[in-house]
């Protein structure tokens, strides 16, 4: 996670800047375990290469942006773009997502989940390893955040704010949450307003009973896998302009440990508790990347607050906060 | 030709032999009961109709199609419903929402509610509470509920009256028999006088396999045979 990046210019008491950075985190948090999410909810598969999704989405959405921003674009026509890449993004990676669930994971549902695991393992060794070989063709450093990228972002978002005596990025941080908060909605509207998220739902329960009822959950498992992948995608192209990400190899793991700590968190099959859990952790997290970092000095630490609350869920609460299933019980 | 035909079907969970070359048929309007000990098969059949444990050997033939390796959901549209044992119920969906997902794509959600509420009133004022917040009797309305929704013209039950208080077994007795009179069903029940008082006729397993069958007129738990197999 980002504890040592978000170091910055802190004051030392700053519940203004703490309040803003946990909820832009919330908020991408939210986002970035939304997909994982859907697909662990509905099918029970633990999607192992949804970090790497995320990773390719932000690579995408800035091959995107960079390609198209120059030096006189506008800052509203950088919004229209960016927005015109999530979209494309995400079109994608859910078209990608369902042929994978398709071709290569259906094939293994009668097996032990040990194998979609092994599977979706393997596809994060081969994305990740892609990646990295077709960035670094393209003249840029995996391991390094895509700058080129950072910089297509609107001045408005790049720059710095003193606001209630705090200097920081109060609009990119803004943004972050408006976004979020977009991306939840509208992702609760189709749960519950829709009868595929009504589907979606019942089969997180109880998917042999919804077969019963004449539900093609099949077809179901692969929307809810395309979706899922176009998800991570979307993530993806959200945090590319954010500094305390952006666009690099190791996002994949960076953004995959996040999203299970999430969605173990907020509890398995559960999208209400993946919210709740998102702001939870992302409130921890900035709380501690504050306490860690600027009263005392460790800045190692907000990571580990972060995986001492999923062993203590796992061990205090197995099913999460809001989950309907243990975990390993699906 | 009988509205359900099962001819000798064999089941396994994994290497286990469950059913042995069961028989059974159901004509349309009438209630057959399964009965027998625990373990001997009942839930199993229900299941293989359904083709959620697809028969590796036998067929299963509705209304003269042999569905036999078809997926489940394409089973359950050509009309039947499944009323599992413990219910089974969508806890966090609300009783409507339980109703609605029953309802095919382009099944009319307003007739399916009429159907439900009309047959069950006493859900109407729990229609948005979470089923799993409702008594086991009311679940287990919602369960049959869910089951005719959709023009089901056969229902699977499986075991309605399990975990119930006497006086609610009693309610969903009621409530199965206007069900029965106008559907086909299937019914496994352990409680004995229950399935010989809806059924019209029975079929009695033992070990995977069909042992008796008959009318259920005049049988009582005292018949050699029936004391046979379901003494413990």
């Amino acid at each position: 996670m980002t504890a040592v990046a978000a170091v910055e210019t802190v004051p030392l008491f700053a519940p203004a800047d703490v309040g803003i950075r946990a909820v832009s985190k919330a908020a991408l948090y939210v986002v970035i375990a939304s997909g994982l999410s859907l697909i662990f909810g509905l099918m029970g598969v633990l999607n192992f290469a949804h970090g790497s999704l995320t990773m390719i989405g932000a690579y995408l959405g800035g091959a995107v942006m960079v390609a198209t921003v120059s030096a006189g674009t506008g800052g509203v026509a950088r919004f229209v773009l960016f927005f015109l890449a999530a979209a494309a993004v995400f079109g994608l990676l859910t078209g990608v997502g369902a042929a994978v669930e398709v071709a290569l994971i259906r094939p293994i549902y009668d097996r032990e989940p040990l194998f979609q695991i092994l599977l979706t393992f393997g596809l994060v060794l081969v994305l990740d390893e892609a990646a990295r070989i077709v960035v670094e063709l393209a003249g840029l450093q995996p391991q390094t955040e895509w700058q080129d990228a950072i910089g297509t972002a609107p001045a408005f978002l790049g720059a710095r704010y003193d606001i209630l005596g705090v200097d920081t990025r109060w609009g990119l941080y803004a943004f972050e949450a408006l976004v979020g908060l977009t991306v939840v909605v509208a992702i609760l509207l189709f749960l519950g307003e829709t009868r595929y998220g009504l589907y979606i739902r019942a089969g997180s329960e109880d998917a042999e009973m919804a077969q019963a009822l004449g539900i093609d959950i099949r077809r179901a498992f692969t929307v809810v896998f395309g979706v899922g992948a176009g998800l991570a995608g979307l993530a993806g192209v959200l945090l590319m302009w954010d500094p305390r990400f952006g666009a690099s190899v190791p996002l994949s793991v960076e953004t995959l440990l996040v999203a299970f700590i999430v969605v173990i968190v907020g509890g398995l099959g559960s999208f209400k508790g993946t919210v709740v859990a998102g702001v939870l952790v992302g409130v921890v997290d900035a709380l501690m990347s504050w306490l860690f970092i600027n009263v005392v000095d460790f800045p190692g630490l907000p990571e580990l607050v972060l995986f001492t609350v999923l062993v203590t869920v796992l061990v205090v609460r197995p099913k999460g906060l809001l989950g309907v299933a243990e975990v390993g019980g699906h | 030709m009988s509205l359900l035909e099962v001819d000798d079907v064999h089941s396994y969970y994994g290497e286990s032999h469950v059913l042995r070359g069961v028989s059974l048929s159901v004509d349309r309007g009438e209630t057959v009961a399964l009965i027998g000990r625990n373990g001997v098969g009942k839930t199993t059949t229900l299941r293989s109709v359904l083709q959620l444990t697809p028969p590796r050997r036998g067929t299963v033939t509705y209304d003269g199609t042999d569905v036999t390796g078809r997926p489940t959901h394409e089973v359950a549209r050509m009309g039947i419903g499944w009323v599992p044992e413990n219910r089974r119920m969508f806890s966090h969906l609300t009783v409507d929402e339980n109703v609605r997902i029953a309802t095919p794509p382009d099944g009319d959600v307003g007739a399916a509610f009429e159907t439900v509420y009309g047959a069950f009133p006493e859900l109407e004022d729990h229609r948005d509470r979470e089923a799993g917040d409702l008594s086991g009797g009311q679940q287990q309305m919602v369960a049959i509920a869910r089951g005719l929704v959709g023009g089901n013209e056969t229902l699977l039950v499986d075991e309605p009256s399990e975990g119930l208080a006497p006086q609610i077994v009693e309610a969903v007795a009621d409530a199965l028999s206007a069900v029965a009179a106008e559907a086909t069903v299937l019914l496994v029940e352990q409680n004995f006088p229950l399935a010989m008082d809806l059924a019209d006729r029975f079929y009695l397993l033992d070990q995977g396999t069909v042992v008796a069958s008959g009318s259920t007129e005049g049988v009582t738990r005292e018949d050699e045979t029936i004391r046979r197999y379901l003494s413990a």
